[in-house]
This record gives structure tokens, sequence and C-alpha cells, in this order.
């Protein structure tokens, strides 16, 4: 019974995602160009590796180890900095993330889900009509405000703890001004060095 | 090998004359088609449809790829295909079975799954196809109701293109004792009640509990597909056995 944990959990996935895309009038025609292609993402932490087959209208989900137009393998902690693009070829660099095939057919990937916009609002409003949904809109949209407020707050608070307060961590300014000095050394000891060797000689 | 012997075959439990299992065989399926699904459900508890996705996971379907779903009945393995394939792929459901096939077809149109789906009514053991045809072949819980086994096995990689892979889903046999004898009790002393109460069908569904008892076990039908071609044949047991997925490729 186990092994079909995997199918019953796609299959609940499928359904939900090709509903939120269905949710964004806009998301079809992006679709359209993403249409007939495959890409596999597979997190090390957990033995499923996913693979999205885009159709005209939705992605579909399955699982396998076969060969895709695109397949990225990672880790839990390189997924974060994978959402800057900026990152993407140093964490190839260090290995923490596998490519194998066409990198641009994830980048579309990626690019669709990024843009993907569900009118929640719209589909809430059918349920408890069109004041109240703007109501709850609203109010979550001050809620995830507070929440990435309070986020940023702790990791300022965190920050300032470790570096000023325990001392564990330099300031950047520190390390950089040190490796200045350091450097600065290194110059003084090769010139002093060359004196030396002219004086022997 | 007496020539009586040689043209009878099995019937659930019962012994037919080989050219009769056809049309007795056809007669349980005109009787359940209207029902089948509605019956699949209950007598699974919708574990059936978790044992297709399996058969489609294991598939690696690709858009653009053709694939012929073999006894396809109401088209629960084309519509996952279907989908997949893409408008540049193709499916094709077959079925030997016509009230089957129309069942199937009024349930994949409603579903709007229109533009690369054939159907075909056709026979396993002679397939209306050119060699090297398709590029994945399913039949899904359908060989245990062929008459003759290898033969349709053999058909089935004459259409196979070089590299691609047929899927057999059946019925098989359970792994541990203890789950076997639960499964006997509630086959035989529920399912036939259960096809009463809902198909008003008893007699369908007591042959289907007893084609399952004479289906050949996994490593019989392992061997068998190895014997007429496919190669790196293996199989996963689903739900404990009590459902076997079996995948050969032609090379």
């Amino acid at each position: 019974m186990m092994q079909l944990w995997p199918q019953l959990l796609l299959s609940l996935a499928e359904k939900v995602l090709a509903d939120i895309i269905a949710m964004d009038q806009e998301a079809k025609p992006r679709l359209k160009r993403l249409a007939g292609k495959q890409f596999a993402f597979q997190l090390q932490e957990l033995k499923l590796r996913v693979v999205l087959t885009a159709t005209d209208s939705t992605i579909l989900l399955n699982q396998h180890q076969e060969p895709v137009d695109c397949a990225i393998q990672t880790d839990l902690a390189s997924l974060k900095r994978l959402r800057d693009p900026n990152q993407l070829t140093q964490l190839i660099k260090q290995d923490a993330v596998q490519v194998e095939g066409d990198l641009q057919v994830a980048q579309q990937f990626s690019g669709f889900f990024q843009q993907l916009q569900p009118d929640w609002s719209g589909k809430l409003a059918s349920y408890l009509g069109d004041g109240m949904a703007h109501k709850v809109e609203v109010s979550l949209k001050q809620m995830t405000r507070v929440i990435a407020s309070k986020a940023q707050q702790l990791d300022q608070l965190s920050t300032e703890l470790l570096q000023d307060e325990l001392q564990l961590t330099p300031h950047p300014l520190e390390v950089e001004q040190f490796s200045v000095d350091v450097s600065r050394l290194q110059a003084k000891v090769d010139r002093l060095q060359q004196q030396l060797t002219a004086l022997q000689e | 090998m007496s020539d009586s012997k040689a043209k009878t075959t099995d019937f659930g439990f019962k012994t037919v004359a080989e050219d009769e299992k056809v049309s007795l065989v056809a007669d349980v399926f005109h009787s359940v088609a209207a029902k089948y699904d509605v019956m699949n459900d209950l007598m699974s508890f919708g574990i059936h449809r978790l044992w297709k996705r399996f058969t489609i996971d294991c598939s690696a379907v690709r858009p653009g790829q053709s694939v012929l779903d073999l006894a396809g009945g109401t088209g629960d393995l084309t519509a996952l295909f279907s989908k997949r394939v893409g408008p540049t792929g193709k499916v094709v459901l077959a079925d030997i079975n016509a009230s089957m096939l129309n069942v199937g077809r009024d349930k994949l149109r409603d579903q709007g799954l229109v533009d690369n789906i054939d159907y075909v009514q056709a026979n396993a053991e002679a397939l209306p196809f050119a060699d090297n045809s398709f590029d994945i072949i399913t039949i899904g819980f359908g060989l245990r109701n062929v008459t003759n086994k290898s033969a349709a096995l053999a058909s089935m990689f004459r259409v196979l293109k070089p590299g691609g892979r047929l899927l057999v889903l059946e019925f098989s046999k359970p792994e541990s004792e203890l789950l076997s004898k639960a499964y006997d009790l509630y086959s035989f002393k529920l399912l036939p009640k259960m096809g009463q109460l809902i198909a008003n069908d008893p007699d369908s569904y007591q042959y289907l509990a007893e084609s399952i008892r004479m289906h050949p076990d996994q490593e019989t039908l392992k061997q068998m597909m190895e014997q007429v071609g496919f190669a790196e044949v293996s199989y996963h047991n689903l739900t404990g056995g009590i459902v076997a997925l079996h995948r050969g490729y032609k090379f």
C-alpha cells in the first residue's frame, strides 16, 4: 500500500494545480508556449522525482526516473537560493544543483509559476459574495504584509544580536577591513623579503 | 496433449471449449458495461485509480508518442494517456467488446478528449495494426480474459516499436498468506453480493473472482512475456500483490 502514496499525492496535487491554473485567465496563452515540454524536479531529501508535463490547458504531474527535456536535482538548502537567477551558475559550480538537459525549459517552467496569479477573490466571490470576498482579500494582504515585516525585524534583530551583543560573527565591513589589512601586511612582507635577498647577495 | 485438452480453456473455474470463451466473456462485459466504473470504484475502494496512475508513471509517456490501450474498456488509462501525449501524439483505445467501447467513447467525449483518440474493436490475439507502430502498449485488467494469452502477448510484441514497452496491469497473487485469506473471503463472499446489489448481476462478478484465481501468477506471467521475446521483464506488486504491473521492452 505504501508504494502508492506518490500516486495519491500527485493526483491530488494535479487537481489542485489545474484549478489554480484555471483561476488565472492569462495563464493559458503562456502555457501554449510550454505545451509538450517535460521538466523533472527532485529534492535530494525526498526520493520522489516529480515530472511536470505541460499541456495546452494545465500541467500534469507524474513520477518516474526516465529522461525528460530538463531535469534538476537539488537539496532543500539550495532551493531557496535557486529563486535568484543570478545564483544559478554559482550553485551549479558548487554541485549544489545538478542540471541535465535544456536549462531553458527549466527557466520557462519557473517563469510560468512565478507569473501565475490566480484570481482567488473572484473564485471566493462566487461563494461569499463580492463584499465579503474583498474583505477577506484585504485582510489576507494585510496579514502577509505584517508577517513579512515581522520576519524582516526578526532577521535584523538576530543579526544585531550576533554581531554586536554576543559578538559571535563580524560585520561584513570588519571582514573587509581585515582582509585589506592582511593583503597590506602581505605586501609589506614581500617587500621586506626582496630587500633581504638583495642584501644577502 | 490430447485433442480434447487442446481445444478447451478456462472460464473462471469452469472448463469450456476454446471458441466458446470469447462469447462467454463478451456476455459478461456486455452485461457489466453500464455499471463498470461504479463497480470498479466500489470493489477496489477507489484504489484502482492509483494502480492506473502507477501504470502511467511506469510508462514514462512523452508528448508525441503513440500509445495502444488494449482492453481499454471504459478508457481510464486512455484518458490519462491522451492528456499526456498531447495533440502531436495518438492513443488507440482497443477493446474486443463493443459495449465497453461505447461506454468508453461516451465517457471520454464527455471529458472533452476527442482530438487524439482512435477507437478500434479488436481481438488482442490478432491485432489489426502494422508491425512496429506503438511506443507504449498497455493492457489493464484484460489479459486474464484473453483465450490464448501467449498469442496475445506475441501479437503485442509484433506491433510494438523497437525500444517500446508493454505494461500489463492485472490481478495477481497476494504476497502474504493472511492477505490471501482475507482477499478470498472478500472476493467470493462479498463481491457477488455487491454485484447483485448494484449491477443486479452476481454471475459476472463470480466470474471476475474466479478468473482472477485462474490467471497466471507473477513469475509465470513474467516467463510468458520472456518467451514471446520481451526483454528486461520486471514486475511490481501493488497493494500486497493483489495487483501486479509487469513491464517488458522490445529491443
